[in-house]
């Protein structure tokens, strides 16, 4: 499987500039990257100094919204050639997002176009948000509070030229759980930015909501069965629609509590679970972050233990 | 679950659901259930011999049983007049 992260921020946050300062490391230089730009004349695949083969642009529209089939064509197609050995065998790819892109609609093509979701396996999502714009861009730009929403890691660039703590404060507000950092120039290390999604909510408030976005975290001491996480997954599906943008966790499972369960949805999309081999930590509680829109702050927790009641009451 | 957890749960559900304009509603506890007042409808917990049954709603003149608590909310969904909404089948993902 070939690890694919996205990297998305608003217009000017420094995406390019991230990009290649990790490709001139040469532990990341064998990374394929897809470059997508709003404009008809693309010009940040320019910038890139990568090779040109394994360098992609796709300008002929925002990802998000026009060329989704393209985006998965593209990496389908990255693929054939690296399997015949037409292009060097890339570890990863990274896709840079035009600065207007909504990353839900991206990431749902990832998971479910059928072909992609065989080879690929979506690791990260990185967001950057600039000190000097990036919290007007959060006030104004619905497109640039669902990047922080649905990232795994947020990245405060251009620190020198604003606020960055006070812009850490409030992206803490709208995606408590993503780690962030601060970096000019896009000085940090690749491999804190692109480990693998980090499905491990921080313990803490159950609810946080910021003009109708917000992150709920669920917490259950006891493991939960499989069948009621199951249909708690399908209800929430099913009542909540377009809201529900993002879910994650880890489960302890009623049937395999010693291994605790993976669980990453997008939408209604949900990836196959993985298994981590033991629990991080030593924390053995079911930890799962629903990152939404307009969903009634304890909703989810109340249906989980209504459905959890039910089925144990089966089980009886 | 208790009736305050009943009314909780449909209390939300009806706010997740942005119910049409109507006269107030209020979701109250009464003996056993909830009543969602405004709607005239009820919903009630079965007796354990009416298995698999678990939920009653109930409008005048009408009981509509439920088997489960998706279920209710199903049910309930479609009485408040909130339809289906944007409602999803869960899809995993490559299939």
């Amino acid at each position: 499987m070939i690890p694919v992260s996205v990297v998305t921020g608003f217009l000017g946050a420094g995406k390019t500039t991230l990009l290649r300062r990790v490709l001139a490391d040469p532990a990341w230089a064998d990374s394929a990257v897809i470059v997508n730009e709003f404009g008809e004349v693309p010009l940040d695949h320019e910038l890139l100094a990568a090779s040109e083969e394994v360098l992609v642009n796709v300008s002929t529209g925002c990802l998000c919204c026009v060329v989704r089939t393209d985006l998965t064509a593209t990496l389908m197609d990255l693929a054939r050639r690296r399997a015949s050995g037409e292009l060097p065998a890339y570890r990863r790819v990274l896709i840079e997002t035009s600065g207007l892109a909504d990353p839900a609609p991206i990431l749902h093509a990832l998971m479910t176009d059928a072909a992609v979701a065989e080879t690929h396996r979506l690791c990260a999502v990185v967001t950057l948000v600039d000190a000097l714009h990036g919290a007007a861009a959060l006030d104004r730009h619905p497109e640039a509070r669902r990047q922080a929403m649905l990232a795994d890691r947020i990245l405060v660039t251009k620190p020198d030229l604003g606020d960055a703590a006070a812009l850490g404060a409030v992206l803490a507000g709208i995606n408590p759980d993503a780690p962030l950092r601060a970096a000019a120039h896009g000085a940090v290390e690749p491999g804190w930015l692109f480990a693998p999604g980090s499905p491990i909510p921080l313990p803490g408030p159950e609810a946080r909501h910021s003009a109708g976005l917000g992150s709920i975290v669920i917490e259950r001491e006891a493991p939960v069965p499989a069948l009621a996480l199951t249909l708690w997954m399908q209800a929430l599906a099913e009542h909540c629609g377009a809201r529900l943008l993002r879910l994650k966790g880890l489960v302890a499972l009623a049937e395999e509590p010693a291994r605790p369960m993976v669980v990453h949805a997008i939408q209604h999309v949900v990836h196959p679970p993985d298994w981590l081999e033991r629990w991080p930590g030593g924390d053995r509680r079911t930890r799962i972050v629903l990152i939404g829109q307009g969903i009634p702050r304890h909703f989810p927790v109340r249906l989980l233990a209504a459905i959890e009641a039910e089925v144990a009451g089966s089980l009886r | 679950m208790t009736p305050p957890e009943l009314r909780d749960l449909v209390a939300d559900a009806l706010a997740l659901w942005e119910v049409p304009e109507g006269p107030p509603r209020r979701v109250a506890v009464i003996e056993g259930g909830v009543a969602l007042e405004g709607f005239g409808l009820r919903v009630l917990p079965a007796a354990a011999e009416d298995l698999p049954i678990r939920w009653w709603i109930e409008r005048p003149g009408q009981r509509r049983p439920c088997t489960s608590v998706t279920g209710l909310l199903r049910g309930l969904r479609n009485a408040v007049g909130a339809g289906e909404g944007e409602a999803r089948r869960l899809r995993v993902a490559g299939s």
